[in-house]
């Protein structure tokens, strides 16, 4: 019981720091000097002690409810190392689909603030799920496929069985790396950030978002970023021998997409479904003809 | 007596009381009372667990006996039919049947035309033999066409396209019976079943288009999909929740007697297509795949909340069959269990989308909006419903779809699982869309006083609401059933516990799922609620955006093409080749038949009687 409690904490922590990292990744990039180590912890803090905070509705306050209890739901389906917390009651199926629970409540948040702006950028960011899910869930079949199982404890012990020679990554690179170009686009960062509109003000899902609201959505974003790179390093990376290597391999796994991030400018949503579907789904189609033939 | 026969004499009771006292106010409760009895008996039967049940009423036609009976399998879609035609039948009876009389149709006509589906739907699903299968089939064919006429005006030009295709389909399952009774010289299951091993690949495959394909049109199926939308989204309120939830099913009752009962799927794998490397398995789980991908995306670009909804009941369709051609134990159950969870689902969704057309008089998703603070119950009711429909957890759907996915892991098809997948994003987009244009965004400033939907109607909603979130978290006791279905079927039963599916390589567990999402959703209402200064709510009406007031008389509201962006890609791919179909083979029918009528008369009429009793015989003697 203990470990549900302290997955997600371990999640929330790790979040901030990958948050931390994108910013220093970004600094480094543009040649400056970054926020201090504290910084993203201060922001939701801040975030939350605003005065003004303006609320649509209760749909609106369930909505990031839902969007950071989803998240800290997913995250106990993934095994940390000594911690399975409840990866063995439900596989790497139910964890995707988990994580569908954040944008919805984060979509029916933002379709109650009746702003025509907020509804298109949910128009755009369930058009981009549609994109990047479409070869995520390639990949998560190749991987169950392979290993012969749903339950992300059984993946991570035969990749570990090994060494590296029997990690996902060495056993299956085109699938590994369309799951790398899948997460791109689920992270929302560029060139796919069009959907999340960070730049613009006036327009995106979060057009409505203020004060705690959008320290909520700063709380989720933590989790996403560890939840990617976390199911990430299981499905490829062989999961964590110990706290150490896991640490390394989830960090080293966000570091990818922020650095891509910072280089690029963005496309527009069709785009984006356009290039999604084609590349990294054929690759992980292809990936998978090799593991079944 | 048999219990049957009890069970079967109330459905016709039932039939009898709304044609006589349908007129009268209390009819709608007295139907309630009586769908509740009938649910005990079938209860009360025990064919579920039990032995099959027969009913001591036979008949025998010409030398063919024709008897009833019910198995496992019939008891599942029986319990599944009447429970609808309970909760349509609650919906009807207060206020709904009250504004139905005053907008001028007859709510007599409404009681009688459901109860006739129920009693109908419940002879099919008796039917012992082929014989009285092809005539419960065309009884239902019936009913079916009588709930759907009863709207009028569109609804009636809807109902007359499902009369041909069920006609042409019911002339096709005759033929097959035809083959059948030649070749084996009997229509009972038992004869049939023994004798049908010995059929060569060719008649297999003949039977399979004959009486496959006439099966196929009452679940919608791809091609034959295009007469149901309309169809079920015209047909009043309730009728529609009814149609929606449990009707086309009969299609799938009747194609599993085929596939799975008769032929088998072994037999189905075995068979290949001429000229390709697919076998007759492949072929059908591939038309299931595309039956759940082309009415989803279809569903995406309605804009009428019943059309939305009864377009992806076409799509969930193809799940079920593609669960059941997987045919291990997970998905078969899978299949079956899709059943349940959808019509529960489905009698959900759009029952809250006619309370809302109860309440504001349209459906029209571009002419609402905002509705949340007016109807909040209503709202949670489509919400649990959209969850349910798009299969998230921790909803019913979901436990079902899993079931699904899971199965086409485990056999390793990843081009069916990703098409699986592909009808469940759409989903996705196109309820969040149903939701959003109905109850978020701007509200009309017609709309400002708009009231919760009446209790009457509103029960009935939230007990099919509880039952949806009830079965998502515990589907051990219906996986009970199913897996008792699965073993009349001689399927290999799914190992299920209370939570979900046991599975040493990766199982369910809804019990812990559900209780660590609702664990985070108090997570995040602490973090929310708890921490940070508090919010203050403004008024629904006061909005700005883009440096301006959004004032209540301007409207502004994002509805219409919703998804701009994905259409901009995938728009021309929508290129309604079916709809051309249709149209090319019914001007060619009317041609045919100008020309026959124009020979007929202008040549000599004797001479034409005479050809035709040649032809005729050049046939039966060939």
């Amino acid at each position: 019981m203990i470990e549900l409690i302290l997955m997600p904490l371990a999640a929330f922590v790790i979040g901030l720091a990958m948050v931390l990292m994108m910013r220093r990744i970004g600094a480094r990039l543009q040649r400056r000097v970054g926020p201090p180590l504290l910084q993203p912890l201060w922001d939701i803090i801040k975030l939350h002690g605003k005065e003004t905070q303006t609320s649509h509705g209760l749909i609106h306050e369930l909505g990031i409810v839902m969007a950071i209890g989803g998240f800290v739901a997913a995250v106990t389906l993934m095994p940390l190392p000594g911690m399975n917390g409840l990866a063995e009651q439900g596989g790497l199926i139910a964890l995707v689909y988990m994580m569908m629970i954040p944008s919805l409540g984060l979509a029916l948040g933002v379709g109650q603030c009746a702003n025509p702006n907020g509804s298109i950028g949910i128009s755009r960011a369930l058009t981009a799920m549609l994109a990047y899910d479409i070869p995520m869930v390639i990949v998560v079949f190749g991987v169950a496929f392979f290993y012969g199982s749903t339950s992300l404890v059984q993946i991570i012990d035969a990749q570990q069985a090994g060494g590296f020679a029997t990690w996902g990554i060495a056993e299956m690179p085109l699938l590994a790396f369309a799951g790398l170009f899948a997460m791109q686009a689920m992270l929302g960062k560029q060139p796919f950030e069009i959907y999340v509109a960070p730049a613009e003000i006036a327009t995106g899902p979060m057009v409505e978002m203020g004060g705690k609201f959008l320290g909520g959505l700063f709380i989720m974003q933590c989790f996403q970023l560890y939840a990617a790179g976390a199911l990430y390093t299981l499905l490829f990376l062989g999961g964590g021998e110990n706290w150490l290597t896991f640490l390394i391999k989830v960090f080293a796994v966000v570091a990818i997409p922020m650095s891509i991030a910072f280089l690029f400018p963005r496309y527009r949503t069709e785009d984006v479904v356009r290039l999604v579907w084609k590349w990294p789904a054929m690759i992980g189609l292809l990936g998978i003809a090799f593991l079944m033939y | 007596m048999t219990s049957l026969d009890h069970l079967v004499l109330v459905s016709a009771l039932t039939l009898a009381l709304m044609l006589l006292f349908g007129r009268m106010r209390i009819a709608g409760r007295l139907a309630v009372v009586l769908y509740a009895v009938q649910f005990l008996l079938l209860m009360q039967t025990g064919a579920l667990l039990g032995e099959p049940v027969a009913s001591s009423l036979t008949l025998s036609v010409l030398d063919l006996q024709m008897h009833w009976r019910y198995d496992a399998l019939s008891w599942f879609f029986a319990m599944i039919t009447i429970g609808a035609g309970f909760f349509c039948a609650w919906y009807a009876a207060g206020v709904w049947q009250e504004r139905y009389r005053e907008e001028g149709h007859s709510p007599r006509l409404f009681h009688v035309a459901l109860a006739a589906n129920v009693l109908t739907m419940l002879i099919l699903l008796g039917s012992g033999d082929l014989l009285s299968l092809f005539i419960g089939w065309e009884l239902v064919s019936w009913a079916s066409f009588l709930l759907m006429a009863v709207g009028g005006g569109p609804a009636g030009r809807a109902a007359l396209r499902y009369l041909v295709y069920a006609f042409s389909g019911g002339m096709a399952i005759l033929a097959g019976l035809m083959l059948i009774y030649t070749q084996t010289g009997s229509l009972d299951y038992a004869r049939v079943l023994s004798l049908l091993g010995e059929l060569s690949d060719g008649q297999v495959w003949l039977l399979l288009l004959l009486i496959g394909g006439g099966f196929a049109v009452k679940m919608g199926l791809l091609p034959f999909h295009l007469w149901q939308a309309a169809a079920y989204a015209e047909t009043p309120g309730p009728g529609s929740s009814f149609l929606g939830a449990i009707s086309a099913r009969m299609g799938l009752y009747a194609l599993i007697m085929l596939l799975v009962a008769m032929l088998g799927i072994g037999r189905l794998t075995a068979m290949e297509v001429p000229f390709t490397f697919l076998s007759a398995r492949d072929l059908i789980a591939w038309i299931a795949a595309l039956t759940v991908i082309i009415p989803t995306y279809i569903a995406l670009q309605q804009h009428d909340a019943r059309y939305l909804l009864a377009w992806h009941g076409i799509g969930q369709g193809g799940y079920m069959l593609l669960g059941l051609m997987v045919g291990n134990a997970v998905g078969s159950a899978g299949g079956l269990f899709h059943v349940f969870t959808y019509g529960i689902t489905q009698a959900a969704l759009l029952m809250a989308v006619f309370a809302v057309v109860h309440r504001t008089g349209t459906a029209d998703l571009n002419k609402l909006g905002g509705l949340v603070a007016r109807m909040p119950l209503t709202f949670l009711v489509l919400l649990f419903g959209i969850i349910s429909l798009a299969g998230l957890p921790p909803m019913a759907g979901f436990v079902s779809k899993w079931m699904v996915y899971r199965s086409l892991v485990a056999e390793g098809m990843p081009l069916l699982f990703v098409a699986a997948v592909v009808g469940t994003l759409g989903t996705i987009l196109s309820v969040y869309k149903l939701i959003h244009n109905i109850f978020l965004g701007q509200l009309r400033i017609e709309h400002e006083q708009v009231r919760e939907a009446p209790l009457s109607m509103l029960l009935p909603m939230l007990g099919l609401s509880t039952l949806i979130f009830l079965v998502g978290v515990t589907p051990g006791p219906a996986l009970s059933w199913v897996a008792a279905v699965q073993a009349s079927l001689g399927l290999p039963p799914v190992p299920y516990t209370l939570g979900g599916i046991e599975d040493p390589r990766g199982g369910l567990d809804m019990l812990w799922l559900v209780g660590i999402l609702m664990a985070g959703f108090g997570v995040g209402a602490l973090i929310f609620f708890g921490l940070g200064g508090r919010s203050k709510r403004v008024h629904q009406l006061d909005n700005y955006a883009g440096g301006h007031f959004l004032t209540a008389d301007v409207r502004y509201q994002y509805s219409d093409n919703f998804y701009a962006g994905l259409m901009h890609l995938i728009g021309p791919w929508y290129r309604g080749a079916f709809l051309w179909l249709e149209k090319a083979l019914t001007a060619t029918v009317a041609f045919l038949s100008a020309v026959m009528n124009g020979f007929y008369r202008y040549a000599q009429p004797a001479l034409f009687v005479l050809a035709t009793a040649v032809a005729l015989l050049a046939l039966t003697t060939a």
